[in-house]
């Protein structure tokens, strides 16, 4: 096992020495800022302004009614047009909060694609970078087994996902609480699932969202390692799986109306489609996509395996 | 002879119905430079990548230490260093982590040992430079580096000499011996450069399409055999017939020499018949036939199939 840890942190020194996994952190880090920067300036992005004080509810209650009476009315608080979010805040006495580093975070999920962009690229990399480099030969001649010298690498790139999605999450937070504000850990976030409305921690909650996001974000490095260990090339890893992550929706959107399309990976990477909003094809369950994405994981790491401890490693 | 460190049984590789390698058999023992020659093609590469486990084997094995390479690879390849064509390093990073990262690899590799290997290939004041900005020469120098690092058996250096400078490949070859004779490595040697070879070999395998043609000993005593001797006499009408008379061979007259294959042994009693007879030598000079020669001839023409 030591053995083990040896090989991982070989993999992380090759990983740290390379400058393109810092330009990523770097890119991510501007990103990050730039769009906190953007959103202080033009207060369109943080949805202007917010009922608040002691009589925010007699302030919602009126908003209601003027929207019940004329759906296109002009109203003060245009962010809460949603007559039926309104009733429910007032029900359970949840007051609207103003835009805060809580909101930036969940804004930010967004950029867990680009973390996942960034992923493939090590992913991709890690294996076929070591066959365009000719050091594939140096590392297999050692008295260590191909499957161990593969997990060591897998499981690299999997702890660099999660770090930066880690760093993603942190970084926002602490970005969003300097430009927003943050009033402590404990805020109720108001969401929509299937139409009903429900209240959640907000922490929790979003911790949950970026945990979701990594499970897709796994899958879609898990596919670009096992595209890397079939052909070695990295070129064709990341394009062929960038391009299945930017096409994977829209090839959804393509076969909606078919029997099995939601046995389609596409169908089911998004678990936080069961969480808020509605589920792309209906009769979807997480219970579903959580087995569905189980099968692909387990074929793609299979196969990795087969093509890479049993081809040979001939000229280059 | 001494023990047989790496043994080849009838190797064989089919690629497609192209069998590559045609059944190649035999020992490399303790405390010998086995030189590997032939031509580009002729499957070199191939089996050395079949002697570390890069590539399998259609048929038959290859035992290093009692170990087959195919049923037992991690108790085989444990006693076995090797470059295996260029030797090619992470260019981000720099030479001793270069090592580091392969003495991780396998157990009981000190920090203390990866100075002394650094010492040994005389990288001491480069090592902390980045690997991607080494010289072929030096990449070759921490190519050997890694591939001594845990003291291997069987050391594999594919073309070790390319691109060194004319001193740096007479040090490599002075190393190679010295591990061969000193610590009784087993050290294969995969060149094209034949007088390189012959220079640091005892033995030479030469390979032509997939098939092992000969092996040569190298410093084989020659005393008993004939060698081409070339005298330079005048006057050479006089000689040649004198030259006959002397060695009972037929002797091949040139315009200023003459040439007779004879044994070395008979050198000086000739030369001093000659003396005798009042003809005066210019140069008597022994043209040895050489490793380049013989494996021209092995190798004949159109090598590549």
């Amino acid at each position: 096992m030591s053995n083990f840890f040896q090989l991982v942190k070989n993999e992380w020194m090759k990983l740290l020495h390379q400058k393109s996994t810092w330009i990523m952190t770097v890119i991510l880090a501007v990103l990050v800022i730039g769009a906190g920067i953007l959103f202080k300036v033009d207060a369109a992005f943080t949805n202007g302004d917010v009922p608040s004080g002691d009589n925010w509810k007699q302030e919602l209650q009126e908003q209601n009614e003027q929207l019940m009476a004329d759906p296109t009315a002009e109203v003060e608080y245009p962010n809460y047009g949603n007559m039926e979010e309104n009733q429910y805040r007032i029900d359970n006495d949840l007051a609207p909060t103003a835009y805060n580093g809580w909101d930036f975070v969940r804004d930010n999920l967004g950029l867990s694609a680009l973390v996942g962009l960034f992923a493939i690229i090590a992913g991709a990399g890690i294996v076929a970078n070591e066959f365009r480099w000719g050091t594939i030969k140096l590392l297999l001649i050692r008295p260590i087994t191909r499957l161990k010298i593969l997990l060591s690498k897998y499981v690299t790139v999997l702890t660099y996902a999660l770090a930066m999605m880690v760093f993603l999450y942190v970084f926002s937070l602490i970005t969003g609480a300097a430009l927003f504000g943050l009033e402590g850990f404990s805020e109720t976030y108001v969401y929509q699932q299937n139409g009903d409305y429900q209240n959640t921690g907000i922490f929790t909650f979003s911790l949950l969202k970026y945990g979701l996001s990594f499970i897709e974000l796994t899958i879609m490095t898990t596919f670009a390692f096992m595209i890397a260990a079939i052909f070695r090339n990295t070129s064709l890893a990341i394009g062929l799986s960038i391009f299945l992550m930017m096409a994977g929706s829209s090839i959804i959107f393509f076969l909606i109306e078919k029997e099995w399309a939601k046995f389609i990976l596409f169908a089911n990477t998004n678990l936080n489609q069961f969480f808020e909003g509605s589920p792309i094809i209906p009769d979807l369950t997480l219970g579903f996509s959580i087995t569905v994405l189980a099968v692909y994981y387990i074929v793609f790491l299979l196969l990795s395996w087969v093509f890479f401890t049993k081809r040979d490693v001939a000229g280059s | 002879m001494s023990e047989a460190v790496m043994q080849l049984k009838n190797v064989k590789k089919t690629i497609g119905r192209k069998e590559i390698i045609k059944g190649l058999d035999f020992d490399i023992h303790a405390g010998e430079v086995f030189g590997f020659l032939g031509p580009n093609g002729a499957g070199k590469t191939t089996t050395i990548r079949m002697m570390v486990g890069l590539i399998e084997m259609t048929e038959g094995d290859v035992v290093i230490k009692g170990h087959s390479i195919s049923r037992e690879f991690k108790q085989a390849v444990r006693h076995v260093g090797a470059i295996v064509e260029n030797p090619e390093m992470y260019p981000f990073l720099s030479g001793w982590k270069n090592l580091v990262h392969y003495a991780r690899m396998m157990p009981g590799i000190t920090e203390e040992r990866i100075h002394e290997v650094v010492r040994l290939v005389g990288l001491e004041n480069r090592i902390k430079e980045k690997a991607g900005k080494y010289s072929l020469g030096m990449r070759q120098r921490l190519g050997i580096a890694q591939a001594l690092l845990h003291n291997p058996s069987v050391l594999i250096l594919d073309e070790p000499t390319n691109g060194l400078d004319p001193s740096g490949i007479r040090e490599i070859r002075a190393y190679i011996r010295k591990l061969a004779e000193e610590e009784g490595v087993a050290v294969i040697v995969s060149s094209h450069i034949l007088s390189e070879m012959e220079m640091m070999c005892d033995r030479i395998g030469v390979i032509k399409n997939g098939e092992l043609i000969s092996i040569q000993m190298v410093h084989e005593a020659q005393q008993s055999e004939d060698v081409e001797v070339v005298f330079t006499a005048s006057p050479v009408d006089q000689s040649a017939a004198a030259l006959k008379e002397l060695t009972g061979k037929d002797v091949e007259a040139g315009e200023e020499t003459l040439t007779v294959q004879m044994t070395k042994e008979a050198i000086p009693d000739v030369v001093s018949g000659l003396v005798q007879k009042g003809i005066r030598i210019y140069g008597v000079n022994i043209h040895r036939s050489t490793l380049e020669d013989k494996f021209l001839d092995l190798i004949g023409e159109g090598a590549i199939e």
